[in-house]
């Protein structure tokens, strides 16, 4: 494990590791999304109560949990970054940022399209939807952040500190639907007795799951090479000028 | 002890002696909870359900604008690097720059509370759960604001970013003060609110310090 992460902690090796590794997630993401969605729009009961809006779910769920993970993900590179100076973590929190904040978007939008029908509101200010909502405040503020450094490595390191401090929110977003009185509903996937959700049901769920897990490794890769090569290329440009 | 001491009397003495802006914080504080009458209406009704939000976002944004000064004038001139170069820990620094903070932001804002619960027409008998909220809230507001501080010394220019990076920091303290109040008065109970907003405080007390004096190494390196 130790000499994956020292392997690639060079970057141009990195650089090629992600080249060659992008298309396979792309394709494994658009298997999984798009067998997930024709699970999720044509081959799944509707719900006895919701009827078809139920189906908005199989977006929402999946990018709500992918907020969660991204930023889980990047509270742990904060750690790596600060405590080991892995000089990939940095670029991966800074890339991971962007995803994360757009996951969040799509759950709280498709949550407020799903609420209109469902709950007979667009938004309230409950603690589960407040506590996402922060969260994407969160995830604005990190990319406003690390962005307002000059130097990229004090702006890695910036960001880091603010992903930690930030991670205080990731258990009330979990267990806000426990410790007070929602309208959101409580958790029914991921609790201790299992799930509580027909397997119809489950299946376009985890497809989904998956397929939004793929999307972020997928655009993490890209991002990451954008990143990588951009500062390839200042460096160049910074040699031309020398030798100029 | 005596030089945390030391340095928490020095901050007062250059905010007594008119160096720093944290008075204009104080008079900013009693403004813009004027604002809130003059702008939803002087019905006496409205403002007694929005009078506990009114003064806790006042109290909000007085210490965003004097956070933002929080180290940054110290960072500046280079007194800070001297303070820490004679052997004291950033850490203990960090604390006594918040406790200093505290004593002339926070302190002044939950001492002024009652008599302003007056004025935007909060029920005098729910001034102590005001206060109390105030005493609890405030110290965390302040020692949430030095990280993000300290960030902004690391740019070298605050403002709007500091306030954004700041602000979805400090909602859940704004929330629960201000929950407290309103719990209160609609008969509730607002004490489930206090023990949360008891909470935060101890946690922040152990975590900011570090985050804070890290974040000013930052703008060392």
């Amino acid at each position: 494990m130790n000499n994956i992460f020292n392997f690639l902690a060079n970057p141009s090796r990195f650089r090629i590791f992600a080249k060659n590794i992008y298309p396979f997630s792309l394709i494994i993401m658009l298997i999984f999304i798009f067998i997930g969605l024709w699970f999720g729009l044509f081959n799944s009961p509707p719900d006895y109560q919701q009827g078809e809006t139920v189906r908005i779910m199989y977006v929402h769920v999946p990018a709500a949990w992918m907020a969660m993970i991204v930023y889980f993900s990047m509270t742990v590179m904060s750690i790596f970054s600060l405590v080991w100076r892995h000089p990939l973590a940095d670029i991966l929190a800074k890339c991971s940022a962007p995803i994360g904040a757009m996951f969040t978007l799509i759950a709280l939008v498709t949550g407020s399209i799903w609420g209109k029908p469902t709950w007979g509101t667009w938004w309230v200010w409950d603690a589960r939807l407040t506590s996402v909502f922060i969260l994407f405040l969160i995830y604005m503020g990190h990319i406003v952040l690390v962005r307002a450094f000059e130097d990229e490595y004090k702006g890695a390191r910036a960001g880091a500190i603010l992903t930690l401090f930030g991670a205080f929110n990731l258990p009330i977003i979990k267990f806000s639907v426990d410790w007070w009185n929602t309208l959101h509903q409580p958790a029914s996937v991921i609790k201790l007795n299992g799930p509580s959700i027909h397997n119809d049901m489950m299946v376009p769920l985890i497809l989904m799951a998956f397929g939004f897990l793929f999307f972020y490794f997928s655009f993490l890769l890209i991002n990451a090479q954008t990143e990588l090569n951009h500062r390839k290329l200042k460096k160049l440009f910074i040699k031309q000028l020398n030798l100029n | 002890m005596k030089l945390f001491f030391k340095l928490v009397f020095r901050d007062i003495h250059i905010v007594i002696r008119g160096a720093s802006d944290a008075g204009a914080a104080i008079l900013f504080y009693l403004l813009a909870i004027i604002m809130f009458p003059l702008a939803s209406g002087t019905d006496t009704n409205l403002l007694t359900t929005i009078a506990g939000g009114a003064i806790w976002m006042a109290a909000l944004f007085a210490s965003l604008l004097s956070l933002d000064r929080l180290f940054r004038s110290d960072f500046e001139d280079g007194s800070l690097e001297q303070i820490v170069l004679s052997g004291i820990s950033l850490e203990i620094i960090v604390l006594s720059k918040c406790f200093a903070h505290w004593l002339t932001n926070g302190l002044p804002i939950v001492l002024l509370s009652p008599i302003l619960s007056l004025i935007i027409g909060l029920d005098f008998q729910y001034w102590w759960i005001l206060a109390v909220t105030l005493l609890l809230g405030t110290p965390s507001l302040t020692l949430i604001g030095a990280t993000p501080a300290a960030l902004s010394c690391a740019i070298g220019k605050g403002g709007v970013l500091t306030a954004l990076v700041l602000l979805p920091l400090m909602l859940p303290v704004l929330i629960l003060g201000s929950g407290a109040i309103s719990a209160e008065i609609s008969g509730l109970g607002g004490k489930g609110h206090i023990y949360a907003l008891s909470a935060i405080f101890p946690i922040s007390l152990l975590i900011s310090p570090f985050l804070a004096s890290r974040s000013i190494r930052l703008g060392w390196e």
